[in-house]
């Protein structure tokens, strides 16, 4: 599959926030060195438009009118977003391979590779629905 | 950053719902934008790969198809603090219909990259000590 989108741009979300806690010192630094020449290796390269890292804490907002605050869940756990990057790259494979490269996958992370739309699926979902209603 | 989660909620809507709930977020969106609190933001295709394992062995179609917890799009906001930006977030329309928003703050150094370098920084206090 080497499909392409419109804009050009994939995001990678790192997927999981407690790799870290295992390591020694002595590897977390060696495993932060390998990250940062990643990163400065794909910068150089004019491959990253955006990218940083989250905070862990934060609030989950739901409900009616927001009127639930909660604070996240996602302090420590496999599924939590740790950090983003945004690439611009070809296609999908290209954004895949740069993610497969990714030093962190070795320490039990994961990344989300997931094409940036210009519109959103519900609009045109929208669009589409209006216009079988207006054409039955 | 408001991260949404959950792509199935438009699904029990009928077409004027989706309609009206798609209009107001858009408007939503630009008024956001033109106060200068967004600089950013998209939605994200609903396909995509999820990388895992050492050197990126295993590489699967996302599971994020159709789910609560998936991450349907994200804005970029630019405002004075937390409670700004979840006073923003109280304002998605989506979330009537059961849409979550994550609001999180974005950190200038990562804190993984940080305690490292406070371990090295131990270390070598141990060292001279």
């Amino acid at each position: 599959m080497n499909r392409t989108n419109q804009t050009g741009e994939y995001m990678l979300l790192f997927r999981g926030t407690d790799w870290h806690k295992k390591l020694s010192p002595e590897d977390l630094e060696h495993a932060m060195d390998k990250v940062m020449a990643w990163f400065e290796s794909l910068k150089e390269q004019g491959k990253i438009k955006a990218g940083q890292p989250l905070g862990a804490e934060g609030r989950t907002v739901s409900g009616r009118n927001g009127r639930t605050v909660a604070d996240g869940p996602f302090a420590e756990s496999k599924e939590a977003v740790g950090g983003y990057l945004l690439l611009q790259v070809d296609n999908l494979d290209e954004a895949t391979t740069m993610a497969k490269s990714n030093p962190m996958l070795e320490y039990g992370i994961a990344i989300e590779v997931r094409p940036v739309l210009e519109k959103c699926p519900a609009f045109q979902h929208a669009k589409g629905q209006l216009l079988s209603k207006a054409a039955a | 950053m408001l991260l949404f989660r959950g792509n199935i909620w438009d699904r029990g809507l009928s077409p004027e719902q989706l309609q009206k709930v798609v209009s107001d977020w858009m408007a939503w969106f630009e008024g956001l934008k033109e106060q200068g609190k967004c600089t950013g933001g998209h939605p994200l295709e609903r396909e995509g790969k999820l990388v895992s394992g050492k050197q990126g062995r295993n590489v699967a179609d996302g599971p994020f198809a159709e789910s609560k917890e998936a991450i349907g799009g994200y804005f970029y906001l630019q405002v004075a603090d937390e409670n700004e930006a979840i006073e923003i977030a109280k304002q998605c329309p989506g979330l009537e219909y059961g849409a979550v928003v994550e609001v999180r703050p974005v950190a200038d150094v990562c804190s993984i990259k940080q305690r490292a370098e406070e371990f090295s920084v131990g270390q070598l206090a141990g060292a001279t000590a």
